[in-house]
């Protein structure tokens, strides 16, 4: 009997749920090798000082949007999360979502954030987020791998950036010179915009889709002709692209800053590898034009009624991760820019030779005009998989921009 | 007085019947009884149908019905809207191609790589027992394992097939397999084969141990070779283990997911994007959950034939 009844009272506590924590953050960094210590380490400052308990949910990056819809669908949203800026658009109708100036005081957050960067936040005139860590997407050199082909200088445009692919390809066996992304539709989007921007075209104008115009297909067979001539592979994605980078065998390939980051972990010489790289301007057609770059950022929504007020327990963990204790300590580990104006100014980020390369390089980055479309994911996939037909040698540069654009024409009509 | 052997007179309802049925006899008689007794143990399956299929069933057929994507702030009614697209976009078409493809080509060589393996192991040789247990060992394999195995198999940079190519000659720059879109959906199909041959050849081993050996040395004396005792005496012996093998293959086939979208995520472009694929992307990468559901309505419905026929092959079987 004492057994039975010790066995009920056991199974009665594990069935039991485990008490509510005061607030879930949701976030991929959590996930990440480089991010989950520092992540762990601000939340346990957190409950340190303030005695709360903050359960972090981590989910894998290309999950997070995934997860936070079906959370939406059973009403069980974390208070904090972290979301790429570009998703920002996508996710700011979600059901719960709050606006953040009716918890925080706008003078106060203008006051706080660097200029430009409070906009991350913004979708229709809304404050649906608060800017975490910026910069641009930009692209980025290997020295190591420019000095083994014999290149001393990162190229400045087109032509020369040709002749640097060409080099490397030769010098270094079953190496892969630019690490194009040509996988995964998200990340192909990211590498087809800027190179339909360097030859003077955009994806949208004056709200119709233009990627069939000539800039635009010039754009794709260039992108055509790397992979024909063996400076560009099939079966890349991002991760695939930081990878080689970090092994040595890509020269060239578009990221965040937090590319020092990655490379620190693939080469497996940690934060000393981060000499090596030579953040660059994108190579331009001709001298003189500006070189392109895209908005990147990771801001911070708010989920729930309960949280609309600046005392919640959410939005006091809001402003503890926002500190420039934790944000710069975040920051300079990850190799991005803080959002913060006294964060900026911290020794460890001014002083930081490496992001100030990366901010020369990037003198004019654009906002992704796609992801700013409400069905921007449809148009996200549609344009990975015309760009895709076109590397592959499906189609011709001209028949995928002509089927990009149709398909796109449908999409936002 | 009334005789011990004779029955009461009958009055009223009972009129006819040689006995007076008890007040306390159960309603319906015993048969009645049983069957709400089993009523009441096939309650609690009927409860978990419900609630884990049917109404989720129902939930995804009402919602293949409306306009609902992440950027709305609620769902709103389309009528078949869904439906006419699902059956005039092209891309989606090519869903319904690849995965005629795919379920044909894996269930086809699953079965005919499982029969003959079975039919190789039925025969004893030293060493038999291990090998049929060493057999199984894929389908022990969780799916997603055996997908990233297979991946490194495919690579294009680190692979074993360009690495075995290269020693041969075969090949002097890497091949990517998997950006091609035959190469591609072979490798699919080659990954669902290899998980599902131990499985059907379990099955086959299974109904070959009963097929009677006389009857075959009788075929070989009559001058009998391999193909005409495979044709006219193993075949027609396994044919009710063939059809539900079949069936259960193109049902399986049908709803696989898990090695398709953790090897090329269903391309490349959109080459191995079958039905499944095709749900989980417009659901979870493009927000389109409307449009998403009623693909999955018109997927249950290509299910439902092969379902209905296993069913009711199973269900002669227990007659």
């Amino acid at each position: 009997m004492v057994r039975f009844v010790t066995g009920a009272l056991v199974a009665a506590a594990l069935a039991m749920p485990a008490a509510a924590a005061d607030v879930e953050f949701m976030s991929w960094t959590i996930t990440e090798d480089g991010g989950k210590e520092l992540m762990q380490e601000m939340i346990s400052s957190y409950e340190e000082k303030t005695g709360k308990e903050v359960d972090g949910i981590g989910y894998a990056w290309k999950d997070i949007n995934k997860n936070t819809f079906l959370r939406a669908r059973t009403n069980t949203l974390p208070d904090v999360s972290q979301v790429q800026a570009r998703f920002l658009p996508t996710l700011a109708n979600i059901s719960g979502i709050l606006d953040l100036d009716e918890v925080f005081d706008r003078a106060m957050l203008e006051e706080k954030f660097a200029p430009g960067f409070l906009a991350f936040g913004e979708v229709d005139g809304k404050q649906v987020a608060l800017p975490w860590v910026g910069g641009t997407i930009g692209m980025v050199a290997n020295k190591l791998v420019l000095e083994k082909a014999g290149i001393d200088k990162v190229p400045a445009t087109i032509e020369e950036f040709k002749a640097d692919l060409a080099k490397i390809r030769d010098a270094i066996p079953n190496s892969v010179p630019y690490a194009m992304a040509t996988k995964n539709n998200d990340s192909i989007l990211l590498d087809y915009l800027i190179w339909v921007w360097t030859f003077g075209g955009d994806v949208i104008v004056d709200g119709k889709p233009a990627v069939n115009s000539p800039q635009a297909v010039e754009a794709l067979q260039f992108m055509v002709d790397m992979m024909e001539d063996r400076d560009a592979a099939p079966e890349i994605d991002r991760p695939d692209a930081r990878r080689l980078f970090g092994q040595e065998m890509a020269g060239f390939y578009f990221d965040a800053p937090s590319a020092k980051g990655f490379a620190a972990n693939f080469s497996g010489q940690g934060d000393a590898y981060a000499v090596n790289l030579a953040p660059m301007a994108t190579p331009v057609l001709n001298d003189g034009d500006t070189p392109q770059s895209i908005q990147w950022g990771h801001v911070l929504v708010m989920y729930g009624d309960d949280n609309k007020s600046a005392d919640s327990d959410a939005a006091d963990f809001l402003m503890h991760i926002l500190s420039d204790e934790e944000l710069v300590k975040l920051a300079a580990a990850k190799g991005v820019l803080p959002s913060t104006k006294s964060g900026q100014a911290a020794e460890p980020i001014a002083s930081d030779a490496y992001l100030a390369a990366w901010a020369a390089g990037a003198p004019a980055p654009k906002r992704n005009t796609i992801a700013s479309l409400s069905n921007g994911a449809e148009v996200s996939t549609i344009i990975g998989e015309e760009v895709q037909a076109a590397l592959l040698g499906q189609k011709s540069a001209q028949e995928a921009a002509d089927a990009m654009q149709k398909r796109i024409e449908d999409a936002i009509d | 007085m009334t005789s011990l052997d004779t029955a009461p007179p009958a009055a009223g309802p009972r009129a006819g019947r040689p006995f007076p049925i008890s007040p306390h006899a159960r309603r319906g008689g015993l048969k009645g009884g049983e069957g709400r007794f089993g009523m009441l143990l096939l309650l609690p399956a009927l409860l978990a149908f419900c609630v884990v299929v049917l109404f989720p069933f129902l939930e995804a057929l009402g919602l293949s019905m409306f306009k609902y994507s992440i950027e709305m702030t609620g769902p709103r009614f389309i009528g078949l809207d869904n439906f006419v697209r699902v059956l005039s976009d092209p891309s989606i078409r090519q869903s319904f191609i690849a995965t005629i493809i795919y379920v044909a080509g894996a269930t086809a060589l699953s079965i005919a790589l499982g029969l003959a393996w079975a039919i190789i192991l039925h025969h004893p040789f030293p060493g038999r027992d291990f090998l049929r247990g060493a057999s199984l060992l894929p389908w022990v394999m969780p799916a997603v394992v055996a997908a990233f195995l297979w991946g490194w198999i495919f690579n294009s940079r680190y692979g074993l097939l360009n690495a075995a190519a290269f020693e041969l000659g075969l090949i002097d720059y890497p091949q990517a397999w998997l950006s091609d879109p035959f190469g591609a959906m072979s490798a699919v199909i080659i990954t669902k084969v290899w998980l599902s041959v131990p499985l059907f050849m379990a099955f086959f081993l299974a109904g070959l141990a009963n097929l009677d050996r006389d009857q075959l040395d009788a075929a070989r004396v009559d001058g009998a070779g391999n193909m005409a005792i495979l044709r006219d005496h193993v075949i027609p012996h396994l044919k009710p283990v063939l059809l539900v093998t079949i069936v259960l293959g193109m049902i399986g086939n049908l709803q696989h997911f898990d090695t398709i979208y953790a090897l090329t995520g269903g391309g490349p472009v959109r080459a191995t994007t079958v039905l499944s694929i095709e749900v989980y992307r417009r659901a979870f990468e493009q927000w389109d959950i409307g449009l998403a559901a009623c693909v999955g309505v018109v997927w249950v419905a290509l299910i439902m034939p092969p379902a209905f026929f296993y069913l009711r092959q199973m269900m002669r079987g227990t007659d």
